[in-house]
C-alpha cells in the first residue's frame, strides 16, 4: 500500500511538473577571457527579464532553471561585455566573458559628468595613477613634473611635504593664488593656498599630502575655458580633477600590496671654503679694511685642527619606507575599494620627518533598481616634523634658518668643545673658539638638537551621493561633501641658545581647523536620437561653506631647562594675538551645460555658471561665467576615409574653445571697512584696520584655445598641438597708496590689472617598437608660454616684490613678465683696483670700496671722482623669472613583459633665477664663502669676477641690494627619474594565489645639466608667490632618492 | 508600464523636494560677517567704543616702528654715543652707519607708521564729527583735543628726521605732505610737500587748540602718564619752540608748568616734579616726573626687535645690539660726569671691555614704558631758553636742579657757568647726560646746525651732506607724483 501511494505521488508530481512548469535546467561554468579562471558573481537571466535568475559561485559555476520555451540567456557582470547566448538544445553552456573595452577606454572626468576621451573637445591632460603610485614623494603633485603639457610643476626645495609650485598655463593672477582648483571625487578640497590665513611653523604640512598616491586612478587637468567654465569662479587657474580607484572586475576580490624602501641624500651642495682657506680670506679681508687679523685655528682634543663641514651637521642620509594595501571588487550591484597606507619618511635634512596613516573606503551600491548610493571616504592622520630650514615662504632671512647656517658658519670652529659642551658664546652666537670676531649666527648643532617644530593633522575628506534614475536617460544626483582638517602646530624654542634665548625658552601651540562642507544637486540627461544625434544636458546647483579658524597660546621663560613642551612650567604667559583668526565664506552656484555631437563627427559643447561669493559687497556678489567649444572629427568624414592618407593617419580631430572664467581668492571680508580691537597697555582699543572696497568684483579670465589631435598608424603615434591665449582682466590688486595717506597696510583692493598668457603646447605619444620581445613607447611634451602684464593700478605703478619682507628682488611692471627679476646691474670687477663696478639706472659706471680714508666717498666714478651712491632705485628689470618653455620626455621600455625600464627627463628654459644665496656666499662679513672666492682680486691688472675682499663689505656682493652678478640663467635638462623593474611570470606562483609580482629599483633627481651655479634651478624661496618667483635665498637643496620596492597583486 | 510611470513620477517628485529644500537652506550663506572685527558703521555706536577709538589712536603712536621704540633708538644711534655690535641690518645698522637709502626698512617703516597714526586721527576726527549726536559734548571737545595733540606730535617727529631743521632757513626747506583730511579711498595720492614752516604752523595751531580743551588731570596717575592732559601739551610746546630756536616762546610756555623757584614743579594740573632718584621714573612708570609715556605690558609688548631694552641692555637681559661709546668726545668720557652720579651708577654697566646701557632695565618681554616727555627735559628746555634770553640765574638754577638730583655733591666750576656761552655749553652737556637713550641727540645736533660726530669707522656727517637727514621713502616717491626726494 505504502509503495503504491509513493509511486502514485511521484507520478502525480511528475505529471504536475511536466504539465505545469515544463522547466529545464541549464548549468555550466563562466570564465574570464583574461586569466581563464572562473568568474564569481556573474548574473544569468532569461534574456529580457529584469530580475530573477541565478549567479555564479566562487568557482564560476552556475545552475539555472528556466521555462522550456526560453530561447536565450543573458550573462552579465561589472566590467565585462554582456552576452546573450542561445540555448538551443544544450543543457550545459560554458561562457567566456570578455572585459568591456569601453570601461577600460580612456575616460575623462569633467564637470559633473564623465566623458570618453575621444569625445572631448577641450584642452585636457590626463595622467594615470599608475604613473605616480611608486614615486618617493609625500604628496601626489610632487610627482607630476614633466608629465603633462601646459602644466608646470616644480619642487621649491627638499623639505618634506612642502607644497610644489604648480602653474597651469602660466600665472593667472597677481594677488590671488595661481594654484589650480583641486577636486577630489567631487570635493573641492583645501590646498596649500588655504594656509594663507592659518598660521603654521617650520614643519610644512601640505593638505594634499593627506591623499595616498596609491589610491589615485587618474588625474585630469582641465586647461581651457570650455572645460573649466563649469567650475566657474574658481577655474581661472585650471582645474585638477582627481578620481580615486573603484572596484572593477567581477566578483573576485583584487588585492594589491605596494611597498618601497628609500634612501635620500642631499644633491648638488655648493662647495664652501675649508678652515684654512676661510682664515686666509677673512684675515686678508681684515687687513684690507685696516683691521688686525681675527681668525685663528682652533683644535680638537687630539690636537688636530678643527675643520668643520657644517653641511654634514645639517644634512644626513634619510631612510624612508612606504607600505599600502588595497582590496577591491565588484558585482553587478556593488563595487568597493578599501585601502590602508602607512608612510614613514625621513628626509635628507636632519630631524625632517613625515608620517602618514591613511584609510580609504569607496563604495557604490545599487539600493533599488533605480537608486544607487555611494560613499568615497578618506581619513588621514599625519605627522610632520622639520627644523627651521629657512626655506618655507617668509623664512628666507630667519637668523636660525639652517639652509643659510649650513654654508655661512665659520669652518674653523667645532659644534662642540673638546669637553663635550656646545660651542656657544654667552651672547647667543656661535662660539668663537680662538677667533677674535664673530663666527656665526647660531650654533646649528644646538638648535637642531633642541628646537622642535611639528605639525600634525587629522583630515577627513568624504563625499556621499545618491543617484536616482528617473528615466533611463534622465538621472538625478545629490552629493554631500566634506573636507575637515584639524591641525595642531607645535613649536618649542630652547632657552639656551638661538631664537629662544632672549625669552629664555618659548613654546607656541596653535590649533587650527580648515573645514568645508557642501551640497550639490544636478540633473543629467543623456540620449542618442536616431543613432546619430547624441545629447547630454546637465543642470544643477551647489552651495559650499568654508570655515578657517585658528587659536593658539604662547608661553615664555621656562621655569626649568627640563621643560620642552607648552604644558610644562613657564614664568610668562603671553598669548600672541596674531595667531588668533576666524574666517568663513560661502559660495552659491547655479550651473548648466550641454554637449551635442552628430555621428561622432561634429561636436559642440556649452556651459555656464553663476557664482555668488559672500566676500563681495551687496549688489556685486554674483558673477557669470561661461565657455563653449566646437570639434570636428575630420577623420570620420567619408571624403577623408576614401583618401589614401587615411592609411597612415587614422584619426584627425580639430577643436576650438572660448570662454570666460573667474578667480576667487578675495579675502573672506575683503569688501568691508573694518576696525580691529587691540590693547593700549591694559586698555582696550578699536582701530581702523581695513579700507574696504564695496565695488570689488571677480577677476575674469577670457580663454581661447585651438587644438589639433592626430593619430598615425592606428594610433601608434598620437600627436596633439594646442594654442592658447588667456586674457586676464580686472585683476584684484592691492593698489599701493601713498604711505602719507596712512591707509591701513598702504593698500586698497581694487579690480584694475590685466595680464595675458599665450603659448603653444605640443605632445607626441608614440609606440616606437612593439614586437613580442621588445616594447618601447615614449611621451614627449613641450610647452611654450609668454606672460605679460598689460595694466596695473594707480597709473600702472610698479609693484615691487620682496623676499621674506627684507629683500626687494622682483618687480611687476607693465610690458614685462609678472614678477621679473629686478636688480642693480653690475659690470664685473675693475682690474686696476679690484672694486665692483655698478651701473646707475642710466648705465653710468660707478665703483665701490667699502673702506676709504676719512672724508672720501665709498662710491667713485672709474676716474676716481666722487659719485652719488648706488641704491636700490638704480635697479632695472634684468630678466623674466617664468620659464618661456618647459616639458618632459618620458620613455617606457619593456623586454618580453618581464623587464621594464622607465626613463623620465624634464627640462625648462628661457628664464632667470636670482641667486641670492650666492650674495650670502660671497659676503665679506664673518660669513663663510663659496670656493670661488679664492679667485678674489689681489693684484693690479687681475681679471676676475670676485672683488677685493674687504671685511664688513656687504655691498659689493649683493647683500645690501640685489645685483645682476647674482642673476643667472636657469635653463636646465634634468634626468629626473630612472626605474628598472622585473615582473615575475605568473606560473612561478602556482597555487599560492599570487597573481603578479613586480620588483623594482628607482632613482630620482639623478643629474641636472645647467649653467645655474646654485643647487637647483627650479628653486623658489617664495613658494607659489606670483610676485616673487625665481628667487634662491638661503634655501636647502634637493635630494637624490634611491628606492627599492615591490608591487604585489593577489 | 503603469508601475514604471509611478516610480518615475515618485522619483521626480523626490528630486524636486530635495532641490526645494536646498534652495530654502541657502539664504544666509552669502551674508557672513566677521567675528573678530567690527564693521565701520558700528564703530561709534556706544561711548565705550568711542573711548576705545581714542585709546586706539594712542596705540597707533605706540607702533614699534615709531614711538613704541624705534623712533627713540634711531635718533640716538645716528649720533656718536653708541657703537653697533652685531651688524644686523634689521636693527638699525644702516641708520648708525649713515648708509640709508630710500628703500631702507627704517625709512619706509617709520614714515608708514607715523602717517598711519595721522590718518587714523583724521578718520577719527571725521567720524566723531559725523556722530556728534552720539557723544557727550565735553567728551567731544576733549577727544578732539587729544587727537590733535597726537597729530601734532606725529608731524613734529617726522620733521626731525625727514626735513631740514627749522633753524637752518627759518623753515623755508621742503617739509612734509600735510595730510589733514580722512583718507579711506584710492583718491588723493598726490600731495606736494608743505614747507617746514607751514608744518610747524599747523603743529602749533593744533597744540594751541588742544591746550585749552584738555582736562587738567585724569582719574588715575596711570592715565595721567598715558593720555594727554593740559600740561602734556605745554611740555611738548617747550620742545617745539626750542627746535624752532624761538627761545622766548619756550620761556613763556615753560613758566606755565615750572614754578618760579626750586624745588621746581608744576603748580596747576598734574603736579610734575623731579623724583628724588633719577632711577625712579624708570621703574615706577606712573610718577609725575613722567609727563607722557607709552605703556608696555606683558599682554601688549613692544614687538620683536623694537624694544629699547633689547637694543641697549647687555646680552642675557637685552641683546646688546649697541654698546656705549667710550672714546674721548663721547658723553661717557666726559670728565664732569662723575662715577658717583646716579645716572652712571644706575644706567651704565661694564661687562668686560664693553659698556652697556641699562636705563631700560626690564628683561624679555621688555615691559619698560617708553618715555616720550619727561619733566627733566622740560627743565632743561627752560634752562637753555633762559640762557639764550640772558636769564642766566634761572638757567643755572634749573641746571643745578637736574644735576644735583643725581649728583648731590657736584659743584659747577665757575668756568663752566661763567658766560652765557659757557652756560649754554654746560646745559647742552647736561642734556646729553640726562636724556641719553631717550631719543634727543640727533635733533639737538640738527637744530643747532652741528655736524653729527664720527664714531668707530663711521665718518662724521656735515650739515650740508645729504645724509644729515633721512631720505624720503621710495614707496612715497612712487605713489605720490607731487612728492620730491630729499
Amino acid at each position: 500500500m505504502k509503495k503504491t501511494i509513493t509511486a502514485l505521488s511521484i507520478l502525480l508530481v511528475g505529471i504536475a511538473s511536466y504539465g505545469f512548469s515544463q522547466n529545464k535546467t541549464i548549468t555550466g561554468t563562466v570564465t574570464s577571457a583574461e586569466d581563464k579562471q572562473g568568474l564569481p558573481g556573474v548574473t544569468i537571466r532569461i534574456t529580457g527579464a529584469k530580475s530573477g535568475g541565478a549567479q555564479t559561485n566562487v568557482e564560476g559555476e552556475y545552475s539555472i532553471e528556466v521555462p522550456q520555451e526560453v530561447q536565450s540567456l543573458t550573462f552579465s557582470t561589472m566590467s565585462y561585455v554582456s552576452q546573450d547566448i542561445a540555448i538551443g538544445t544544450k543543457t550545459k553552456i560554458d561562457v567566456v566573458m570578455v572585459p568591456d573595452k569601453k570601461i577600460l577606454e580612456e575616460l575623462v572626468v569633467m564637470g559633473y559628468a564623465v566623458q570618453s576621451k575621444k569625445d572631448v573637445t577641450s584642452a585636457v591632460s590626463t595622467i594615470k595613477g599608475d604613473a605616480i603610485k611608486d614615486a618617493p614623494v609625500q604628496s601626489f603633485e610632487q610627482a607630476l613634473a614633466g608629465k603633462a603639457t601646459g602644466v608646470n610643476v616644480t619642487l621649491p626645495n627638499g623639505v618634506l611635504n612642502n607644497a610644489p609650485v604648480i602653474r597651469v598655463r602660466g600665472f593667472n593672477s597677481i594677488t590671488n593664488s595661481s594654484y589650480p582648483l583641486i577636486i577630489l571625487d567631487g570635493v573641492p578640497i583645501f590646498s596649500q593656498s588655504a594656509f594663507a590665513n592659518v598660521p603654521t611653523n617650520s614643519a610644512a604640512n601640505n593638505p594634499l599630502g593627506d591623499i595616498n598616491p596609491a589610491d589615485i586612478e587618474s588625474i585630469d587637468i582641465l586647461k581651457d575655458a570650455a572645460a573649466t567654465a563649469i567650475y566657474g569662479s574658481r577655474a581661472a587657474n585650471g582645474v585638477m580633477v582627481i578620481t580615486t580607484k573603484k572596484g572593477k572586475s567581477g566578483g573576485k576580490v583584487r588585492v594589491a600590496y605596494n611597498s618601497w624602501l628609500g634612501v635620500s641624500q642631499v644633491y648638488n651642495m655648493p662647495e664652501v671654503l675649508n678652515a684654512k682657506q676661510y682664515m686666509e680670506i677673512k684675515n686678508e679681508a681684515r687687513r684690507n679694511a685696516n683691521l688686525t687679523d681675527a681668525y685663528f685655528p682652533s683644535f680638537n682634543a687630539d690636537g688636530s685642527e678643527v675643520d668643520t663641514r657644517w653641511a654634514d651637521v645639517v644634512y644626513q642620509t634619510g631612510v624612508s619606507t612606504n607600505n599600502d594595501i588595497s582590496m577591491s571588487g565588484a558585482t553587478e550591484s556593488t563595487s568597493y575599494y578599501l585601502s590602508l597606507g602607512y608612510s614613514d619618511q625621513n628626509g635628507f635634512i636632519r630631524k625632517n620627518e613625515f608620517q602618514r596613516k591613511s584609510i580609504r573606503f569607496n563604495l557604490d551600491q545599487q539600493v533599488l533598481r533605480r537608486i544607487k548610493v555611494g560613499s568615497l571616504i578618506n581619513y588621514t592622520s599625519n605627522f610632520n616634523s622639520a627644523p627651521n630650514t629657512g626655506s618655507l615662504p617668509g623664512e628666507g632671512f630667519a637668523t636660525g634658518g639652517l639652509g643659510r647656517l649650513a654654508f655661512v658658519t665659520a669652518p674653523n670652529v667645532a659644534p662642540r668643545n673638546p669637553d663635550g659642551s656646545y660651542n656657544i658664546t654667552t651672547t647667543n652666537s656661535m662660539g668663537l673658539s680662538n677667533n677674535l670676531s664673530q663666527t656665526g649666527f647660531y650654533n646649528p648643532q644646538l638648535i637642531l638638537d633642541k628646537n622642535i617644530f611639528t605639525s600634525s593633522s587629522d583630515h577627513l575628506i568624504a563625499s556621499l551621493f545618491a543617484e536616482v534614475e528617473i528615466l533611463k536617460s534622465l538621472k538625478f544626483k545629490t552629493v554631500y561633501l566634506v573636507d575637515n582638517n584639524k591641525i595642531e602646530a607645535i613649536s618649542f624654542l630652547n632657552p639656551l641658545h638661538g631664537d629662544g634665548f632672549t625669552n629664555h625658552g618659548v613654546a607656541n601651540n596653535i590649533s587650527a581647523t580648515l573645514s568645508k562642507s557642501g551640497w550639490t544637486n544636478h540633473l543629467n540627461f543623456q540620449k542618442t536620437f536616431a543613432e546619430k544625434h547624441s545629447i547630454m544636458l546637465l543642470a544643477g546647483t551647489e552651495q559650499l561653506y568654508s570655515l578657517s579658524d585658528a587659536w593658539g597660546g604662547s608661553r615664555q621663560n621656562v621655569a626649568d631647562d627640563f621643560f620642552e613642551t607648552y604644558q610644562g612650567n613657564f614664568l610668562t604667559n603671553n598669548p600672541p594675538t596674531t595667531v588668533n583668526f576666524q574666517g568663513e565664506n560661502g559660495f552659491l552656484s547655479y550651473f548648466t551645460s550641454a554637449n551635442y555631437d552628430l555621428k561622432k563627427k561634429y561636436f559642440l559643447t556649452a556651459s555656464a555658471r553663476r557664482d555668488g561669493f559672500s566676500g563681495l559687497a551687496e549688489g556685486n556678489k554674483f558673477g557669470n561665467f561661461w565657455g563653449t567649444s566646437v570639434g570636428w572629427a575630420l577623420s570620420e568624414e567619408d571624403f577623408f576615409k576614401s583618401m589614401s592618407l587615411s592609411n597612415t593617419i587614422n584619426s584627425v580631430k580639430l577643436r576650438a574653445s572660448y570662454g570666460k572664467v573667474g578667480n576667487m581668492g578675495i579675502p573672506d571680508f575683503g569688501s568691508l571697512s573694518l576696525y580691529n580691537s587691540a590693547l593700549y597697555g591694559d586698555l582696550n582699543t578699536i582701530t581702523y584696520a581695513q579700507a574696504g572696497n564695496p565695488t570689488l568684483k571677480w577677476e575674469t579670465s577670457t580663454k581661447s584655445d585651438l587644438g589639433l589631435v592626430v593619430g598615425f598608424l592606428k594610433d601608434r603615434i598620437q600627436f596633439e598641438a594646442s594654442y592658447f591665449n588667456n586674457n586676464i582682466n580686472g585683476l584684484v590688486l592691492n593698489s599701493p597708496q601713498a604711505p602719507s595717506k596712512g591707509i591701513p597696510n598702504n593698500a586698497i583692493l581694487i579690480n584694475v590689472g590685466s595680464m595675458y598668457n599665450k603659448g603653444l603646447e605640443l605632445s607626441v605619444q608614440s609606440t616606437n617598437i612593439n614586437t613580442s620581445r621588445f616594447y618601447w613607447s615614449s611621451n614627449t611634451n613641450f610647452t611654450t608660454i609668454k606672460n605679460e602684464v598689460t595694466a596695473l593700478a594707480d597709473g600702472n605703478a610698479d609693484i615691487v616684490g620682496t623676499t621674506s619682507t627684507l629683500e626687494r628682488t622682483n618687480i611687476t611692471r607693465v610690458g614685462y613678465s609678472l614678477g621679473s627679476i629686478y636688480a642693480v646691474r653690475t659690470a664685473g670687477v675693475n682690474p686696476d683696483n679690484g672694486q665692483r663696478i655698478f651701473l646707475t639706472k642710466d648705465g653710468v659706471k660707478v665703483q665701490y670700496s667699502h673702506v676709504v680714508p676719512a672724508g672720501k666717498s665709498r662710491w667713485t666714478y672709474l676716474d676716481g671722482t666722487t659719485a652719488p651712491a648706488i641704491t636700490a632705485s638704480d635697479a632695472v628689470v634684468v630678466g623674466n623669472a617664468l620659464p618661456k618653455w618647459y616639458g618632459g620626455f618620458n620613455n617606457t621600455l619593456k623586454y618580453k613583459d618581464k623587464i621594464d625600464l622607465n626613463i623620465g627627463i624634464t627640462f625648462a628654459g628661457g628664464y632667470y633665477v636670482y641667486n641670492g644665496s650666492q650674495a650670502g656666499m660671497r659676503d665679506q662679513r664673518f660669513w663663510n664663502n663659496e670656493v670661488e672666492v679664492m679667485e678674489r682680486w689681489t693684484y693690479a691688472g687681475q681679471n676676475t669676477n670676485i672683488p677685493r675682499v674687504v671685511f664688513g663689505d656687504n655691498v659689493s656682493n649683493g647683500s645690501s641690494f640685489p645685483i645682476s652678478e647674482n642673476v643667472e640663467r636657469g635653463d636646465f635638462v634634468k634626468l629626473k627619474n630612472v626605474s628598472l623593474g622585473y615582473t615575475f611570470e605568473e606560473k612561478v606562483f602556482g597555487k599560492t594565489g599570487i597573481k603578479s609580482l613586480r620588483v623594482y629599483a628607482q632613482v630620482t633627481n639623478i643629474y641636472t645639466l645647467t649653467k645655474y651655479s646654485g643647487p637647483d634651478p627650479e628653486v623658489s624661496t617664495n613658494g607659489n608667490s606670483n610676485l616673487t618667483p625665481g628667487v634662491d635665498r638661503n634655501t636647502v637643496p634637493q635630494a637624490t632618492n634611491y628606492t627599492f620596492g615591490l608591487n604585489l597583486g593577489l | 508600464m503603469k508601475t514604471n510611470k509611478k516610480i518615475t513620477t515618485a522619483l521626480t517628485a523626490f528630486s524636486f523636494i530635495l532641490v526645494l529644500g536646498f534652495i530654502s537652506c541657502k539664504k544666509d550663506i552669502l551674508n557672513l560677517t566677521p567675528k573678530t572685527q567690527i564693521a565701520e558703521e558700528n564703530a561709534f555706536d556706544t561711548p565705550e567704543r568711542v573711548l576705545a577709538q581714542v585709546n586706539g589712536l594712542y596705540d597707533a603712536l605706540k607702533s614699534g616702528n615709531f614711538l613704541g621704540g624705534r623712533y627713540l633708538v634711531y635718533n640716538d644711534i645716528r649720533a656718536e654715543e653708541f657703537l653697533n655690535r652685531l651688524t644686523n641690518g634689521v636693527t638699525g645698522l644702516q641708520t648708525w652707519s649713515h648708509t640709508l637709502t630710500s628703500s631702507a626698512n627704517e625709512v619706509e617703516n617709520l614714515w608708514g607708521a607715523a602717517y598711519t597714526a595721522i590718518n587714523r586721527i583724521n578718520v577719527f576726527l571725521k567720524g566723531l564729527n559725523d556722530h556728534k549726536d552720539k557723544v557727550d559734548p565735553t567728551l567731544f571737545t576733549q577727544y578732539t583735543a587729544e587727537a590733535k595733540f597726537m597729530r601734532a606730535l606725529c608731524y613734529y617727529d617726522l620733521l626731525t628726521l625727514y626735513a631740514r631743521p627749522y633753524t637752518k632757513d627759518n623753515g623755508a626747506s621742503p617739509g612734509l605732505p600735510l595730510r589733514l583730511k580722512a583718507e579711506t579711498t584710492t583718491a588723493n595720492n598726490d600731495l606736494a610737500r608743505s614747507s617746514v614752516k607751514e608744518v610747524y604752523n599747523q603743529i602749533l595751531a593744533d597744540l594751541n587748540e588742544a591746550e585749552n580743551n584738555l582736562p587738567l588731570k585724569y582719574s588715575s596717575s596711570s592715565l595721567d602718564v598715558t593720555r594727554a592732559h593740559r600740561n602734556t601739551v605745554i611740555a611738548l610746546k617747550t620742545r617745539i619752540y626750542l627746535s624752532m630756536g624761538q627761545y622766548s616762546d619756550v620761556v613763556t610756555q615753560a613758566s606755565k608748568i615750572v614754578s618760579a623757584s626750586a624745588p621746581f614743579q608744576a603748580s596747576s594740573g598734574v603736579q610734575h616734579k623731579l623724583e628724588a632718584s633719577v632711577a625712579t621714573p624708570f621703574t615706577n612708570y606712573t610718577t609725575t616726573e613722567s609727563v607722557f609715556s607709552m605703556p608696555m605690558t606683558e599682554g601688549d609688548p613692544p614687538g620683536t626687535q623694537n624694544q629699547l631694552g633689547y637694543y641697549y641692555n647687555k646680552p642675557g637681559v637685552g641683546n646688546g645690539e649697541y654698546s656705549l661709546n667710550k672714546v674721548a668726545g663721547g658723553i661717557l668720557a666726559d670728565t664732569s660726569w662723575k662715577a658717583t652720579d646716579a645716572r652712571k651708577v644706575n644706567f651704565v654697566e661694564a661687562v668686560g671691555t664693553t659698556t652697556y646701557f641699562k636705563k631700560f632695565n626690564k628683561p624679555a618681554p621688555y615691559t619698560d614704558y617708553v618715555p616720550l616727555i619727561r619733566y627733566a627735559e622740560v627743565l632743561l628746555n627752560y634752562a637753555e631758553a633762559a640762557a639764550q634770553t640772558n636769564d642766566l640765574t634761572k638757567a643755572i638754577a634749573l641746571l643745578k636742579a637736574v644735576r644735583n638730583r643725581s649728583d648731590a655733591a657736584y659743584v659747577f666750576s665757575p668756568a663752566s657757568i661763567g658766560t652765557q656761552a659757557d652756560v649754554i655749553k654746560t646745559i647742552l652737556i647736561e642734556r646729553r647726560i640726562e636724556l641719553l637713550g631717550e631719543g634727543f641727540r640727533s635733533n639737538d645736533l640738527l637744530r643747532l646746525g652741528q655736524p653729527i660726530p664720527a664714531k668707530a669707522n663711521v665718518n662724521a656727517v656735515q650739515p650740508t651732506q645729504a645724509e644729515y637727514i633721512w631720505p624720503i621713502p621710495n614707496s612715497e616717491l612712487l605713489a605720490n607724483k607731487l612728492m620730491t626726494p630729499n
